[in-house]
């Protein structure tokens, strides 16, 4: 097969400029500041608030995805009812609107003066700068992931497998926890953990809608930028190293899920 | 337990999968439903396990209505073509499904269930694949664990369909015989569907001939082989 | 099964109870249950944050909303992202074709591994991949002192930009492409081959016509994603406004100076082309499922 030297190039001269080498100036650049002086900056209050509350909120947001994703997955794959292609093509809404079209959307809803957030303000619950508002904004950006990791081993369950268990004597709800759900965990996980390392990283979306309050409502990538803006290169790469670690983490996950689940269930 | 099908026709939207058709089976009978695709024997046999419901007629177990039972309440013991089993349960976890799915009340306890399930693996001559997982398994292997699994929940009738329909010609020989002891020692009422006549012929007591959503013949393989009731049956047995 | 139907002669006897369901589905009040929780769900998450951008931008009325797209810095807006997209959406193409042909076309050690890298930018935060540009490229690096000496910046320029937008782009056409090649496998390619044709020819008439509507599959992705990129951008942009202001780094000035009416017909326009890019994405599922990667053809 031709094309090797060429095709290898291009991926590789690519690889290097677009990813390899900007990752590794920012590996270098936290060399050159010590793993002490990481630790530091990491451990400073506000830094640590930040991490903490980027990782706190994506998890929930991702939990919440995780449940949502698989019933709409469900709801998507095995019912049929009027406008299901409208709410099936509009999954991916999240993928293809700006995260800053997002973000300001989201706030005009939410805000106090927003059609939700009045509404939220009579019962006394404020959503928009607040947590809350992280929280939502985290949800609509990861919506899409386990649904989509979900749907098509849905549509692959062979409903023989679902006759089976009925005429062993198991009640609909028996067959949904004890056969479905085990089917579609290797999926929905999958799902959860890109939700989960989207989230963790996101900014656009939740800066207009977190009101980024320092140690309460600011979010890592944030305190990024704000590092950068005062020039503050060693603070923000030091940052930044404990956002890439959190990502290579769930990366590992990702490819454990994969690979745990693949022994476990295989293919027949 | 025997079984009376009462003028059962099956409609699936505009086709008609059944016309009204009536059979009886007496009790502990090994029965062939046989015929080429399309003629109407899995649907038969789908309604029987309450996988179906029949447009119109009724299904009698010892003499009792059972049309409306629902899947759940027919306690059939089915082993479907594809075999079905659970990919991500053990061998054992498979075949105990059954009983650890009924509500509390009658399920029986853990020990119970380990004993019976072992009995189930010596039943069907393989007593040492409880912990494997169906991938693991050969294709003769998951059928036989499909019927164990089947068999578990003490089953009124055993209802196969294809059973022997994805193995190859020399497995399928010895399961067959396996068929035919594990129905003499439970003496259960067995119905299985089947395209091939050898099978059906070979091991059944009594056959069934459809075609077309009709039944063409009812009769013991040897009156079939030698007094065909229709041109159909004819051809079909002599091919 | 009641008796008096079994007395009237010629009546359909039919004996379906009231509660008879398929075994393989819930009850019709779990199911209306589900599809009520789920599509109220979406309204309230997805649906209403669409609207919201519409009916915020004509606030003022029409007029109003085409008058803010209308001047200098809007227009320079437009144009860049534009611009940056037109150039990101071949680069990222021609990668996706070379990575998938690598990786399908050759066995070799550490494939796992490469797939892996040209994923990792997916896991990795808009700002981090910004701060990973400056770093590289700012002004007081190594590389970044001396492209500014020479009068080459890229931080703060629309190079940087582009390298942004490239990399959060950087997986989507190889990820599209990857599963499609692996499927169609090798042959068809080496047949044409022992006809002798060149390399390049097998690629253009056997290869292209049988990847082509992956390819615009996940160009379209890139494109979604390359237009409304917004953390990676506002960290190398610098955010001068006419010249490294992309729309959606302009939807934030805007907002941020309470000019709502403004900020959200720039940010109508946007999804204007986003909802473009989901609808040719969803005719591509309907029309070509066969040819896309097999996650996508439902």
């Amino acid at each position: 097969m031709p094309g090797l030297g060429l095709s290898a190039g291009i991926t590789l001269t690519m690889l290097s400029i677009v990813v390899l080498l900007p990752i590794g100036a920012l590996l270098m650049q936290g060399a050159q500041f010590g793993l002490a002086n990481i630790w530091d900056t990491v451990h400073r209050e506000r830094v640590w608030a930040a991490l903490f509350l980027s990782f706190r909120m994506a998890l929930f947001a991702a939990l919440f995805n995780l449940v949502f994703g698989v019933l709409l997955a469900w709801v998507l794959v095995r019912y049929r009812f009027p406008g299901r292609r409208i709410i099936d093509a509009a999954v991916d809404l999240p993928f293809a609107l700006p995260t800053a079209v997002a973000g300001i959307a989201l706030t005009a809803l939410y805000a106090p003066n927003g059609v939700f957030g009045s509404l939220a303000q009579q019962i006394g619950w404020k959503i928009a700068y607040t947590q809350w508002g992280i929280f939502l904004a985290l949800v609509f950006v990861g919506l899409p992931f386990v649904t989509r990791t979900v749907q098509p081993v849905i549509e692959e369950i062979d409903p023989e497998v679902e006759e089976a268990s009925a005429t062993l004597g198991a009640s609909r709800s028996h067959t949904l926890r004890h056969v479905i759900l085990p089917m579609l965990t290797p999926a929905a996980l999958t799902g959860f953990a890109l939700a989960l390392a989207r989230a963790v990283g996101e900014y656009g979306s939740v800066i207009f809608i977190a009101g980024n309050i320092p140690l309460r409502t600011e979010i890592a990538p944030l305190l990024i930028v704000i590092q950068l803006e005062e020039f503050n290169y060693d603070a923000a790469g030091a940052i930044g190293i404990a956002m890439l670690l959190m990502s290579f983490a769930m990366l590992l996950v990702i490819n454990l899920i994969q690979i745990f689940s693949r022994k476990r269930i295989g293919h027949v | 337990m025997d079984i009376h099908i009462d003028e059962i026709s099956k409609e699936f939207g505009v086709s008609r999968a059944l016309h009204p058709v009536t059979l009886s089976i007496p009790s502990g009978t090994l029965v062939a439903l046989l015929g080429p695709s399309g003629s109407g024997k899995t649907t038969l046999l789908r309604i029987l396990g309450g996988l179906e419901f029949p447009t119109s007629g009724r299904v009698l177990f010892d003499g009792r209505d059972a049309t409306g039972l629902s899947v759940q309440e027919r306690r059939a013991g089915f082993v479907f073509q594809s075999y079905a089993l659970f990919r991500h349960m053990t061998v054992f976890d498979n075949i105990a499904y059954g009983l650890a799915a009924r509500p509390r009340a009658i399920r029986p306890n853990r020990t119970e269930i380990a004993r019976r399930v072992t009995k189930l693996l010596d039943l069907i001559q393989l007593p040492d694949i409880g912990g494997r997982y169906p991938t693991q398994l050969s294709g003769g292997q998951r059928q036989r664990v499909a019927l164990a699994r089947a068999l578990a929940i003490e089953p009124r009738m055993l209802l196969l369909d294809e059973p022997f329909g994805a193995l190859d010609a020399k497995v399928r020989k010895e399961l067959r015989q396996g068929l035919r002891d594990i129905h003499d020692e439970t003496g259960l009422t067995t119905v299985f569907v089947t395209h091939d006549q050898d099978e059906a012929m070979e091991l059944a007591d009594l056959v069934v001939v459809m075609s077309m959503g009709r039944i063409e013949q009812i009769g013991r393989p040897l009156d079939i082989r030698e007094r065909p009731a229709t041109a159909f049956v004819r051809n079909f047995v002599s091919a | 099964m009641s008796d008096a139907s079994l007395h009237r002669p010629g009546a359909a006897r039919s004996a379906r109870p009231a509660s008879y369901r398929k075994p393989t589905e819930e009850t019709p009040a779990a199911r209306t249950a589900l599809i009520l929780l789920t599509v109220s769900g979406l309204a309230i998450l997805v649906f209403a944050p669409l609207i919201v951008v519409f009916t915020e931008a004509l606030a003022d009325g029409w007029a109003a909303a085409i008058e803010s797209l209308g001047n200098r810095d809007a227009q320079s807006a437009i144009r860049l992202t534009l611009t940056i997209t037109a150039i990101a959406m071949p680069l990222n193409a021609v990668f996706g074709i070379a990575a998938a042909w690598l990786i399908t076309k050759f066995d070799f050690r550490g494939k796992a591994f490469l797939i892996t890298l040209i994923d990792l930018p997916f896991s990795v935060s808009p700002v981090v991949a910004g701060l990973c540009i400056v770093l590289l490229f700012g002004a007081n690096s190594l590389i970044g002192g001396w492209l500014v000496a020479h009068d080459l910046p890229i931080v703060f320029a629309i190079p940087g930009i582009v390298l942004a937008t490239v990399f959060v782009t950087f997986p989507f056409v190889a990820r599209e492409l990857i599963p499609v090649m692996t499927e169609q496998g090798r042959a068809e390619e080496e047949a044409a081959l022992t006809l002798g044709a060149s390399g390049w020819r097998v690629f253009h008439t056997v290869t292209l016509p049988n990847i082509r509507w992956a390819l615009l599959y996940g160009t379209l992705l890139c494109t979604a994603r390359a237009m409304g990129e917004f953390g990676a951008v506002a960290v190398v942009s610098g955010k001068i406004r006419g010249q490294t202001a992309t729309m959606p780094i302009t939807i934030e000035m805007l907002y941020n100076e309470y000019l709502s009416v403004a900020a959200f017909s720039m940010a109508a326009l946007l999804t204007g082309f986003a909802l473009l890019t989901l609808l040719l994405k969803t005719a591509l599922e309907l029309r070509h499922a066969d040819a896309l990667a097999a996650n996508h053809r439902h």
